[in-house]
């Protein structure tokens, strides 16, 4: 019978434990070059001599007290699920911090093995590290790997089997010295009583965070029976002198360590610091900032306009032959009308969505994204937002979903759900079609003024709803900002566009999913009943239409944008895809139709894509919100901001547009 | 000069040992996970009105204000 072993990855943030995982498991998980990429733990199998082996990626942490949700889900697994081997991936440029954890993981007597990552950085600026003397000193296997090039990932598995079936575990302490040690002598005492607590954690290892006041240790405390006698112990005692002499302890016992098995020169300022210097200048910073979001906004738009021209011709060419060859009518109809046309529409914004995701990749890889957030907490400190707040909005130009997730770095419970609710608001890659569709309709040579237009509301309505919430429903100081601000790299072809490539084809994915059927849906509902004429009022998708026009007449939008919108609720793409079904364009293209319809005007067209920016979050946003607020009452409450927002403002830019544009 | 100020006050350059940190304990273990606590050695890497970017060993930590004002050190050294 096969054995089977559970290896957790664990360690400090960005440094590399999910490219280590990868390369261990050939899996293809998202990494950065900025702490906080991994918030969910991940799980790979891998089959080793015999052993049926399950590694479990988490994500980084600076110690086992946890302070916000990612860092809950690390600490929680290697607490609670207690995997058989926990891997600690060190950053071998970086030992004396990464051992911190070392310490800790030590002490609470889980059996590790160190995988010293980057070793490759650290030989090549000319550090020398006497693996064999760290393992000795620590008590712990120490093996030397390169996540990036997968090397050391055999000994890395050999030594987790062989550490499995060393027991009894040591036990490797740091010694506080003599008035701490009393104390924690006390408290493991006081803790024998309680049985429940003790069987499954160690003594010493209770005691030590009862000092450093970790606060999920004291609730399961407080629950059991040695309660009492543990906070007079703790009151009895300053805590917090005893708290800062533990962290020096830890630090001195790993710099007694140091200058035994590491050899390395001393260093000045790094390239990354003479960078830093002028990116996150007070006088340069933001207008770096600025500059660089313009040219990706530009490089967005200008590079994909010829793909998207070929696109365009390809997909009304075959519409066209669909619905005209194809035999019986109501199959070339679906065929034509329906899925080319549907879909079509969507994809012909490929080009788009790609350069898009490419860019966000290199600010991703490169190190600027922790910058950014940086430069960016000043101003979003006054207006009640974290800095690393920006980080997920930054996501959200890409996906939404993911860029929520993003969110759980954020430490503060309200800070967090603040970033959650206005995330919706960046203007993601699925809203993208929709501006381009209209703006080039009605705006022409404006088009790029009127787009760019639309990403700015997004991010001002996100950040005065930020505000907004933070001086009624959620009050309260937004969370000061600590940041670790990893080296730059230079973001390498193949990384950053396979990394474009794994986003980008989740879109394309979309357009033969939920696109594929939203459009089929609004097809069936176009073309009944049976022997009306396509796509006219008397149809099915005309009378939902009509239901909701009431809604919507103020706004100036018809029945045809309102089915647009109710089924744009899939993902919001389908708004124009709906759109590309319902007017059954054959060889004209969309755009040209909708200019031609006497319904629209330049104001509707602003005031829908208004509308479509900032009504209500799709589907999968609204999971992924469900899923991290754990509340339907806030998923709902995002919902409704959503909607009331979305109208209002696209009732004023509706009835301001003409007033600007001279009542085009 | 061997006094004590508070981070925030240092210019770019500025080599010091941390003497102090104020504020909540939460705030204090979570900084010792990063290895900002008293005696650690720091350098300014860049200083913007306030917040900064420290060096500690090979890390660099960005700091707000809010955090950099907590912090208190002793200056060992003047470069630049």
């Amino acid at each position: 019978m096969r054995k089977r072993v559970r290896i957790a990855l664990t360690g400090n943030p960005n440094v590399g434990k999910t490219t280590l995982f990868n390369a261990l498991t050939g899996s293809r998980q998202h990494v950065g070059n900025w702490p906080g990429v991994t918030v969910e733990k991940k799980t790979g199998r891998i089959n080793r001599n015999g052993y049926d082996i399950e590694i479990v990626d988490l994500p980084g942490t600076y110690s086992l007290t946890a302070y916000s949700a990612d860092e809950i889900v690390a600490r929680d697994f290697i607490l609670e699920e207690k995997p058989d081997v926990v891997v600690q991936v060190v950053d071998a440029t970086n030992l004396e911090r990464n051992l911190y954890l070392t310490t800790q993981l030590a002490e609470l007597g889980a059996p590790v093995v160190i995988a010293l990552n980057m070793a490759d950085a650290a030989e090549a600026r000319g550090d020398a590290i006497d693996r064999e003397r760290l393992s000795a000193f620590l008590e712990i296997p120490v093996v030397r790997t390169v996540g990036t090039r997968g090397d050391g990932i055999g000994d890395l598995l050999d030594a987790a089997i062989r550490e499995v079936k060393t027991s009894p575990h040591h036990k490797h302490a740091v010694c506080y010295g003599a008035e701490v040690e009393a104390m924690i002598a006390s408290l493991v005492d006081a803790l024998a009583i309680d049985r429940a607590l003790t069987a499954r954690y160690p003594r010493r290892w209770l005691a030590v965070k009862l000092l450093e006041g970790d606060e999920n240790v004291l609730a399961r405390v407080r629950e059991g029976p040695a309660s009492i006698h543990v906070q007079n112990l703790l009151s009895s005692i300053d805590v917090d002198g005893y708290e800062a002499s533990m962290a020096d302890k830890r630090y001195e016992a790993i710099a007694a360590i140091l200058p035994q098995v590491h050899r390395t020169d001393t260093r000045g300022a790094t390239f990354s610091d003479m960078v830093d210097r002028v990116v996150t200048n007070r006088y340069l910073g933001i207008p770096i900032f600025l500059a660089l979001m313009w040219g990706a906004f530009e490089l967005t738009f200008t590079v994909a306009t010829p793909f998207m021209t070929v696109i365009d011709t390809l997909v009304a060419w075959l519409a066209g032959f669909a619905t005209g060859s194809i035999e019986p009518a109501w199959l070339g109809s679906l065929i034509g009308d329906g899925i080319v046309s549907g879909v079509g529409a969507v994809l012909i914004f490929l080009p788009n969505i790609f350069i898009l995701f490419l860019i966000l990749a290199i600010l991703e890889d490169s190190g600027y994204l922790a910058r950014a957030a940086f430069i960016m907490d000043r101003p979003l400190h006054a207006l009640g937002l974290p800095g690393k707040a920006f980080i997920p909005m930054l996501i959200g130009f890409g996906c939404n979903v993911p860029a929520i997730m993003a969110t759980r770095s954020i430490e503060g419970e309200k800070d967090r759900l603040i970033a959650i609710l206005v995330n919706p608001f960046m203007s993601c890659s699925a809203r993208l079609p929709v501006y381009v569709l209209f703006a080039g309709a009605f705006f022409e040579a404006r088009a790029g003024g009127v787009i760019f237009f639309l990403y700015v509301l997004g991010i001002v309505v996100a950040v005065v709803s930020a505000k907004l919430f933070r001086s009624t429903i959620l009050r309260g100081e937004s969370s000061p900002f600590i940041m670790e601000m990893p080296p730059y790299r230079l973001p390498t072809a193949t990384t950053s566009l396979r990394h474009m490539w794994s986003r980008g084809s989740l879109y394309l994915r979309k357009a033969g999913t939920v696109i594929l059927f939203g459009a089929m849906i609004v097809w069936l509902l176009a073309s009944l009943p049976y022997g009306v004429e396509y796509g006219s009022e008397g149809s099915l998708a005309g009378s939902i239409g009509h239901l909701v026009e009431p809604l919507v007449a103020p706004l100036g939008f018809d029945w045809k944008v309102a089915v647009a919108l109710i089924f744009g609720f899939l993902a919001k793409e389908v708004v124009v895809g709906s759109l590309g079904v319902l007017y059954g364009t054959g060889e004209e293209s969309l755009s040209g139709a909708l200019f031609a319809d006497p319904n629209l005007s330049a104001a509707t067209a602003l005031a829908l894509m208004v509308f479509a920016l900032l009504y209500m979050p799709c589907v999968a946003t609204l999971g992924v919100i469900r899923k991290e607020t754990g509340s339907w009452r806030w998923t709902g409450f995002a919902i409704a901001y959503g909607l009331a927002v979305a109208w209002l403002l696209a009732f004023a830019v509706g009835h301001l547009a003409p007033v600007f544009t001279g009542g085009v | 000069m061997g006094g004590v100020y508070p981070l925030a006050f240092l210019v770019a350059g500025t080599e010091a040992t941390i003497a102090d940190i104020r504020g909540g304990r939460e705030m204090r273990v979570r900084l010792s996970g990063m290895g900002l606590c008293p005696e650690a050695r720091v350098t300014i890497r860049s200083a913007n009105q306030g917040s900064v970017i420290v060096a500690v060993g090979d890390a660099r930590y960005a700091l707000s204000r809010g955090i950099a004002a907590k912090i208190l050190i002793r200056e060992t050294q003047e470069t630049v």
